[in-house]
């Protein structure tokens, strides 16, 4: 008798088959290289690292399961691959950094929770008048200073609205493509130069600081002020740079915009005078940011971060519920999985067999030009953030671009600030897939700006490397 | 009867996929769900991207897919499919992954408002798993393999809305086999005929000047069917490679039905089906029953 699979179990094994191709096809190689003879030049356990590494990036780029599973899949492949005993891995999860992230997150969810973003459309259109050049100016300094300091999230979503609301007041009068994409991208954009100034700015920057303590050989510690001396002059640049740009790519229709800053203003204009809730957002996070400055080095930036998050639920302005239900733990999760995993590379030497092995290719080279791995470094992280977000990309690259045989303070800062060039996608960051899932946007918007921004940052970042870093380190103390 | 209508935008062509589907929906009284999938953020800025809707929300700035929904609503109230009332966001019920607008229940038909967000195929095989629809009506994939891809993946009847003049008056091509769905195939022409007032001409089409049993037998059924119906029709029966008669005497001015192939699985997989290949080539909309 000739058995035979039912159709519809064929079919639905074909299916499952085809929406897992990418997760078959990564164990399919992993248990290969696992089992392939291995280079001398590498340990045992750090051959094995580096096939969990190859592992953890492939399932963050396509996403085959979801991102919390891959944190847990880091733990457990760590302690069944022998890389680590147990207890050591679960040292390495929790972190300043992790705390660091996990708090700037849920204080955002109360400042946004806190419909502040009213007051700063009040602000900016008190600030910029009715001129196109001017708004764009305004909301790309804006963004820029503030996600700076309360995280690119946390700006977007109070910005991004005020920005959207203003086209589609404009837009009722004709078409105005060109406008629109430039009042939405000196949001993203702006917001995006803007959160290589600080280490609050983003969750990468913060990763690069853990890594910088854990996986450099004399512990790199950099403080809040230091991050700010080192890059505020690129986010200065960017955010003139940004508003030039974008001026040039996308002529606006028109010059003035008198009926949608009208408009605007009748929408805000109900909230009335500043509440106390609001006030005491603004002092809360105002106190936080001077902890920051003045008392990292002691308390460190994470427990500062999470000490926040618990004044604003203590005081009631905002709910844990709303906390939870708007805070990504998948993501604080990963991070946490994926810094452990650096740690490990770091232990294990792998991330130094990495460094050596592709610099080893460009030896000849970099003895003549030492900016080479800094190159490198620039066109490989720009390359990753576009394909999978910049957070990502700091926390998988971070580990082997401090060990590409450049200066890892000036290699650890070239990869957290060129983290943030992911210009050509949508996938990026969070303010250009909103502008880009609105529709208002098409993808060669991101190509025609992307590509000149790009350029714009990677040559002010290579001469504030050869430059200007030198210059501050040599008056300073920061190793 | 339950019908899907996959809409991607506010376009010309999602306005004849949601008139089609309209029309033929009317024809067999059968509820509508209208669905909107859209493009799923990369999980690690998910919860950023969630956080910056939640604030635009509190500005009237919705999902764009809630605006698509929206648009789609008010056309069928226009056409006096949907209840008379407003399109309104606090209906919104989040449920098995998807978000759903409640609407009032009407005595003629149900419709069902949802949006999605998610790799189209995935989402779609889910909407029908859920919703065990008779039909699902889409725009043609610009990828042929997508189009291979939902054809047998999604189980249920798919009409390809390809190349869709809302001007023109389209006849029915019957593509006419000894395939079990070819049966089915032969009465939703019946009806959509009636729903269009649309000629039928029924095909046959062998490889070879032979035309085995079961060809003739199916080819008579249908049309005994036909006549029986009272539906005008004219029947032919022509040799050469299928695919190429279908899509050649179908042209840009018919609608072709035809039962979807009930081969191997794998085989399909690979190598495709004829439905598959004649929906991949057609250049006009394309009913394949299951």
């Amino acid at each position: 008798m000739q058995f035979k699979l039912p159709d519809e179990l064929t079919r639905n094994v074909l299916f499952w088959i085809q929406e897992k191709r990418w997760l078959l096809i990564i164990v399919f190689l992993g248990t290969l290289m696992y089992h392939l003879p291995y280079p001398d030049s590498i340990s045992y356990a750090g051959y094995r690292t580096l096939i969990l590494g190859l592992i953890v990036i492939s399932l963050i780029i396509t996403e085959t399961v979801p991102l919390p599973a891959v944190a847990l899949l880091i733990a457990v492949l760590e302690v069944a691959f022998h890389i680590a005993p147990a207890a050591e891995v679960a040292k390495t999860y929790m972190n300043d950094s992790v705390f660091f992230i996990m708090g700037s997150l849920m204080m955002a969810v109360a400042i946004v929770h806190q419909g502040l973003d009213t007051r700063l459309a009040f602000g900016i259109i008190k600030l910029t008048g009715n001129q196109v050049k001017h708004i764009v100016l305004g909301f790309t300094c804006i963004a820029a200073l503030l996600s700076s300091f309360i995280g690119e999230h946390t700006v977007v979503a109070m910005m991004l609205p005020v920005g959207l609301s203003l086209v589609r007041n404009c837009s009722k009068q004709k078409p105005i493509p060109n406008l629109t994409a430039l009042i939405l991208f000196s949001i993203a954009y702006g917001s995006t130069v803007g959160s290589i100034g600080t280490p609050s700015g983003g969750a990468r920057n913060a990763i690069m600081l853990e890594y910088w303590r854990t996986i450099t050989d004399s512990g790199i510690t950099l403080t809040y002020f230091q991050w700010i001396i080192m890059a505020y002059p690129l986010v200065i640049v960017g955010m003139l740079g940004t508003t030039f740009i974008l001026q040039m790519v996308f002529k606006p229709e028109i010059q003035r915009m008198d009926t949608a800053i009208r408009r605007l203003k009748i929408q805000v204009a109900h909230k009335g005078n500043i509440t106390g809730n609001e006030f005491l957002t603004i002092i809360i996070f105002i106190i936080v940011f001077l902890c920051w400055i003045f008392l990292n080095e002691r308390f460190g930036l994470g427990i500062i971060a999470i000490g926040g998050a618990f004044i604003y639920l203590a005081t009631g302005l905002v709910d844990w519920k709303q906390v939870s239900n708007n805070t990504n733990w998948g993501v604080i999760l990963l991070f946490a999985g994926v810094i452990s995993l650096g740690v490990q590379m770091k232990n294990t030497g792998t991330a130094l067999w990495i460094g050596n092995s592709i610099m080893g290719q460009f030896s000849p080279l970099i003895d003549e030009f030492s900016i080479i791995p800094y190159i490198f470094n620039i066109f490989l992280t720009t390359l990753l953030s576009n394909i999978m977000s910049s957070s990502g990309t700091v926390a998988v690259l971070g580990p082997i671009m401090l060990n590409m045989g450049g200066e890892p303070l000036y290699m650890g800062m070239t990869t957290a600030i060129s983290s943030a060039f992911g210009y050509f996608s949508a996938i990026a960051a969070p303010a250009c897939m909103i502008i880009y899932s609105s529709g208002l946007v098409k993808i060669t918007d991101f190509l025609k700006a992307g590509w000149r921004m790009a350029i714009m940052s990677i040559i002010t970042l290579l001469i504030i490397h050869k430059f200007y870093w030198p210059f501050i380190i040599s008056y300073t103390n920061f190793k | 009867m339950k019908f899907l209508i996959a809409i991607k935008n506010t376009d010309d062509e999602s306005k004849n996929i949601l008139d089609v589907g309209c029309k033929i929906a009317e024809g067999f009284s059968a509820d509508l769900t209208i669905c909107y999938v859209g493009k799923k953020s990369k999980s690690l800025i998910e919860g950023d991207v969630n956080l910056a809707r939640l604030s635009m929300a509190e500005w009237n700035i919705y999902h764009p897919g809630l605006e698509v929904l929206k648009w789609a609503f008010n056309i069928l109230k226009n056409k006096g499919f949907a209840p008379e009332t407003s399109f309104v966001v606090e209906n919104l019920v989040e449920e098995n992954g998807r978000i759903r607008l409640v609407l009032p229940e009407t005595t003629n038909y149900q419709i069902r408002l949802v949006l999605r967000e998610g790799q189209l195929l995935s989402e779609l095989n889910q909407e029908v798993k859920q919703g065990k629809f008779d039909i699902a009506i889409i725009g043609s994939p610009r990828r042929k393999r997508m189009a291979q891809k939902m054809i047998q993946f999604l189980n249920t009847s798919i009409f390809y809305v390809k190349n869709f003049n809302p001007n023109w008056n389209y006849k029915i091509l019957l593509c006419v086999d000894d395939s079990q769905a070819t049966k089915r195939a032969v009465i939703f022409s019946a009806q959509i005929s009636k729903q269009f007032s649309a000629d039928i001409t029924s095909l046959t089409v062998s490889k070879t000047s032979f035309f085995g049993k079961g060809y003739r037998n199916a080819h008579i059924w249908a049309e005994r069917y036909l006549i029986r119906k009272e539906i005008p029709f004219e029947s032919k029966l022509l040799n050469g490679n299928p695919v190429e008669v279908f899509v050649k005497e179908a042209g840009v001015d018919h609608i072709i039905i035809m039962g979807k192939a009930k081969g191997n699985e794998i085989i399909k997989f690979i190598f495709g089906s004829k439905p598959i290949h004649t929906a991949q080539q057609a250049n006009c909309p394309v009913l394949l029953v299951n």
